[in-house]
């Protein structure tokens, strides 16, 4: 699994899990969520475990917006 | 004057927005490194062709005959569908770096057939093939082909046999700065009649989703009547505009985002996104665009059939003004009809006007069709350019005030950049981004119908937001650190006494800012690329690619370092540019005066360490009277790589013609350098003696004393070395028969003499400096040939070509070169333009023939054209070329000095080569 480091700015690190079909976000504190496809999606998130094998796709962070994650 | 010089100038006085609107859209977006947020790096694969449909743009948009605004909050451009392609013909298709057998290429046909430098005017031309686009016969034929064979084109598939295609025409029309008319002529050229969708779409390019701002444009249908369609643009900067679209097209919206679902997999925030048009219609999905009749983007659809040689006209306005005060007194009235005709029509007057004044009136009309359409690619190649490197970076996690930071795979240290500026493009599809050097020969061009744009874009590079604070001039996006030839300086010293010359007096100002910021970049050099201290320049590939036995800018196998002959030569150029830069200045400031002598000096050092430092392996070869690199080796040894190439030219362009005024007003300073010149007689023993005066008082500076001055020009005037009918070769012919090899650890390293595109991979394999004809540096050529005849005059004659027995002067010399290289555009004895080569379609077709291409380089033997097929950019220079050889004549040269250039008389038609004759 890559992992982006974080940036200046940059509190979370976002994730796409082809298998699943879900947004993952890697929160500032390294904890694992995966996000829905809605509006106010962060405060929907659910805790997420990778298990082993699992491909995370690094997406880029400008998406954080998208997904309306805390900047 | 004429109504666009008129407008020209309200532009500039009163800051009237007449270029507010303009072709700023670029033909690639996809595969750039703005848009790349990958790893490794790999920009032409991270985004992708076929994922540009989909996915929103993060940097800036693009299009086909696109238009927008200067900073590209709202644009406009074509879309077509033939009912048979897979998908909708939103933008340019052309092939990746890897995919091709010679790096990234277009592979579609699209003119610039006309534009005024306000785009009060412009025209374009697209070929829509009406059978499926051969989107994989392209990419797999493409990709079996090796690095010998050609490329494979759009025509070699039979697409356009039979003439079973469309001739799209665009023209924009400008009724006020803010009220622009669009009309769209559809011929189609085959034998039965065909149907067409056309998808004329304006959208916003998206800024909300990277912002984290809630408040977005907004996109709405505002129609009351069937006979007309109206789309309402709304935007907080923008203000409020409207599309207008004659007849009763359907209205189609949708959201200019992600479709998440098929990009990342997951599934979409909204159903309405990016690519809703193409699954609306080639995929019939009804459910994809917006049936509330809004959005961010939206596109008017009419079905056309076009009957067998006839056509179809759609007519659009992209105005300011709302409908119910489109009639005037606050009344609704007509948008299209008899007012639209007259105002496109006047436009088109304005348009033929205003080249009148520009293309000299004894040109013959086939020489001033390449002129225009050489303009016409200049300003449609504009392009909104944007870029916040930190930004990127932080997009990309890469934070650059970390220790432990990530390094971005490419312009880490550039994260002071912020580039959000409309930018002349080198090819608005292969080359979508800046480039330093480039944009100096641009500026040569565009100067023939918009110096105060020249003049922007000079000042641009040099912005605190651009150079960097160490000085260096951003070279492009794919390494900004990469170094590229100090042309510059000599960009804004011509354009500077062009506007003098033109206007009566120059603009001190501007000239004074250039110079201290040019100061800084000079300082660059001289700190950075002079590793011994000596005035001996490197460089690494300084724009040149593959022109050397190694890769200039990598590593050497030998070890050791290069002594650039190029490198050096640039450096002296520089020289003799802030040279002349101060000198002007010291003409009402005195504090110039001392930087006038320092760069006198500075100048005199290169010339002297590049003509006789090292002895036996300085870089002059007094056996074959050229220069070469020169190889140092880490043992101590060195030896000249003697290779025949631009490399040994460049130091004979390194030449400026001096008028003595500054030494006459500064009578100290010129006794400052006489001491200086007879203290160190060394330094001007091998190089001209700059106290020789010439013709009319003048001085030269040059690195090429009479006698080496000769001998290079022995070279390049040979037709079995350097001189093809169509140019300078950047490679001498000699190494056809006489590659030069070098063995280095058991590896052959070669140079051979290859006239059409290269066959190794080196930068990329998308270009080839070891035997074509390249405009830029032949540009240069001409210009060093015009120095050397004002200061020896017509008593200096040499034989051209070598051997031939016709001896000219070098007025006479500059004027052949000339020629040639014009020659490559302007159609022969047969009515061929060289520069189409073997394309039969484009040689005798009357709908191809006349459509010229300012392709990137020229083949060496027969002028056809090769590389990126619209870098007008710096081949547009050849217009300038043209219309000087059209203005002036070798008496007025010697007169005028270099005056000459700018100042335009009616020359003879029996000697001028672009002058049409009276017999």
């Amino acid at each position: 699994m890559k992992h982006l480091s974080h940036g200046r700015y940059q509190k979370v690190t976002i994730y796409v899990d082809r298998i699943s079909q879900q947004w993952i976000v890697r929160d500032s504190e390294g904890s694992f969520w995966t996000v829905p496809a809605t509006t106010n999606a962060w405060e929907q998130r659910q805790p997420f475990s990778p298990s082993q094998g699992v491909e995370l796709e690094p997406v880029p962070g400008h998406y954080r917006y998208l997904l309306g994650l805390p900047s | 004057m004429t109504a666009e010089h008129d407008r020209l100038e309200e532009a500039r006085q009163q800051q009237v927005p007449w270029k507010k609107w303009g072709p700023y859209l670029s033909e690639r977006q996809w595969g750039t490194v703005r848009e790349d947020y990958s790893e490794s790096g790999d920009a032409w694969n991270y985004f992708t062709h076929d994922q540009a449909r989909s996915r929103a743009y993060r940097w800036g948009e693009d299009g086909l005959a696109g238009l927008s605004d200067d900073k590209q909050r709202l644009c406009f451009a074509l879309a077509l569908w033939n009912g048979r392609d897979p998908i909708l013909k939103e933008r340019l298709f052309g092939l990746t770096n890897s995919e091709s057998n010679h790096g990234e290429d277009v592979k579609e046909y699209y003119f610039y057939l006309d534009s005024t430098p306000t785009h009060s005017y412009m025209k374009y031309l697209y070929k829509y093939p009406q059978a499926a686009f051969p989107y994989d016969d392209l990419v797999q034929t493409s990709r079996q082909r090796g690095r010998k064979e050609l490329e494979y084109e759009l025509l070699d598939t039979g697409v356009f046999d039979e003439d079973r295609y469309f001739d799209v025409f665009v023209e924009y029309a400008k009724d006020s700065p803010e009220d622009v008319l669009i009309q769209i002529t559809v011929h189609n050229r085959g034998p039965e009649a065909a149907d067409v969708h056309l998808l004329p779409t304006l959208w916003f390019r998206n800024e909300w989703s990277w912002r984290g701002v809630n408040e977005r444009p907004q996109l709405r249908d505002v129609s009351t009547t069937a006979a007309q369609r109206v789309v309402e643009a709304v935007d907080r900067q923008l203000g409020e505009c409207y599309l207008y679209c004659a007849g009763d097209a359907e209205l189609l919206f949708t959201e200019n985002e992600t479709n998440t679902e098929r990009i990342f997999g997951v599934p979409n925030h909204t159903p309405y996104v990016k690519d809703a048009f193409h699954n609306y219609l080639v995929h019939g999905r009804v459910d994809a665009v917006n049936p509330a009749r809004q959005g961010t983007k939206a596109a008017a659809h009419y079905r056309l059939t076009v009957p067998a040689g006839g056509s179809q006209t759609v007519r659009l306005r992209l105005s300011e003004v709302a409908p119910k005060t489109v009639g005037g007194n606050g009344q609704e009235g007509p948008v299209f009809g008899p007012a639209f005709e007259a105002t496109l029509a006047a436009r088109r007057k304005d348009a033929d006007e205003f080249y009148a004044q520009v293309i000299p009136a004894a040109m013959s009309a086939d020489a001033s069709l390449v002129v225009r359409q050489a303009m016409a690619g200049l300003m449609w190649t504009k392009q909104f350019y944007h870029y916040d490197v930190d930004k990127w970076l932080e997009e990309r996690g890469s934070d650059p005030f970390k220790s432990n930071r990530k390094a971005a795979p490419r312009n880490d240290h550039w994260h002071h950049m912020y580039n959000g500026d409309i930018i002349s493009m080198p090819d608005k599809w292969e080359y979508p981004w800046y480039a330093a050097w480039d944009l100096a020969f641009h500026v040569v061009g565009l100067t023939l119908v918009d110096p105060d744009f020249g003049k922007q874009q000079l000042s641009l590079m040099l912005r605190e937001r651009y150079m960097h604070p160490n000085g260096q001039i951003p070279a492009y996006e794919w390494n900004f650190g990469d170094v590229n030839p100090p042309v510059h300086a000599w960009a804004t010293i011509f354009t500077y006494r062009l506007q003098q010359v033109k206007q009566g007096s120059g603009d001190r100002e501007w000239l004074k800012s250039s110079f201290q910021k040019l100061l800084l970049n000079f300082t660059w050099w001289v700190n950075r690329k002079d590793r011994s201290g000596r005035n001996v320049f490197e460089g690494g590939f300084l724009g040149l690619d593959n022109i050397g036995v190694f890769d200039r800018s990598a590593p050497l196998p030998t070890g050791g370092y290069l002594e650039q002959a190029d490198g050096t030569a640039w450096m002296a150029l520089f020289c003799q540019n802030m040279l002349e830069m101060a000198a002007e200045l010291a003409m009402t400031d005195p504090d110039y005066a001392d930087m006038a002598l320092k760069f006198s000096e500075h100048f005199l050092w290169i010339a002297s360490s590049m003509a006789h430092l090292g002895g036996d392996t300085g870089m002059w070869d007094e056996e074959d009277g050229f220069f070469y690199d020169v190889l140092r080796l880490p043992d101590g040894r060195s030896q000249r790589l003697k290779v025949r190439s631009m490399v040994g030219l460049l130091p004979f362009c390194a030449v400026t013609v001096f008028d003595g005024v500054l030494l006459t007003m500064y009578p100290e300073l010129a006794a400052r350098l006489h001491w200086f010149l007879e203290t160190r007689p060394e330094v001007t023993a091998s190089i001209h003696d700059p106290t020789i005066l010439g013709c009319r008082g003048r001085r030269l500076g040059s690195i090429l004393d009479e006698h080496k001055l000769r001998r290079v020009l022995e070279k390049m005037l040979d037709e079995n070395e350097f001189l093809s009918d169509f140019g300078i070769r950047s490679l001498s012919k000699f190494h056809a028969a006489h590659p030069f090899v070098m063995q280095v650890g058991g590896q052959e390293y070669r140079v051979d003499y290859l006239p059409a595109e290269s066959d190794s991979g080196m930068f990329g394999g998308n270009s080839n400096w070891r035997g074509p004809v390249w405009i830029p540096v032949n540009f240069l050529i001409v210009r060093a040939l015009l120095q050397y005849y004002i200061y020896y005059g017509n008593d200096f004659t040499i034989e051209c070509p070598t051997g031939s027995g016709r001896q000219m002067n070098l007025y006479q010399v500059a004027e052949e070169i000339a020629r040639r290289l014009g020659s490559i555009f302007l159609k022969d004895a047969d009515g061929h333009r060289p520069v189409f080569g073997g394309a039969e379609k484009f040689q005798n077709d009357p709908h191809w023939r006349d459509c010229v291409l300012f392709y990137e380089y020229f083949h060496g033997d027969n002028g056809a054209g090769l590389g990126a097929s619209h870098q007008t950019g710096w081949t547009g220079a050849v217009a300038r070329l043209m219309h000087f050889f059209s203005s002036t004549t070798a008496d007025q040269a010697l007169a005028l000095g270099k005056k000459a250039a700018v100042v335009e008389i009616e020359p003879d038609a029996d000697t001028s080569p672009f002058v049409e004759s009276k017999s």
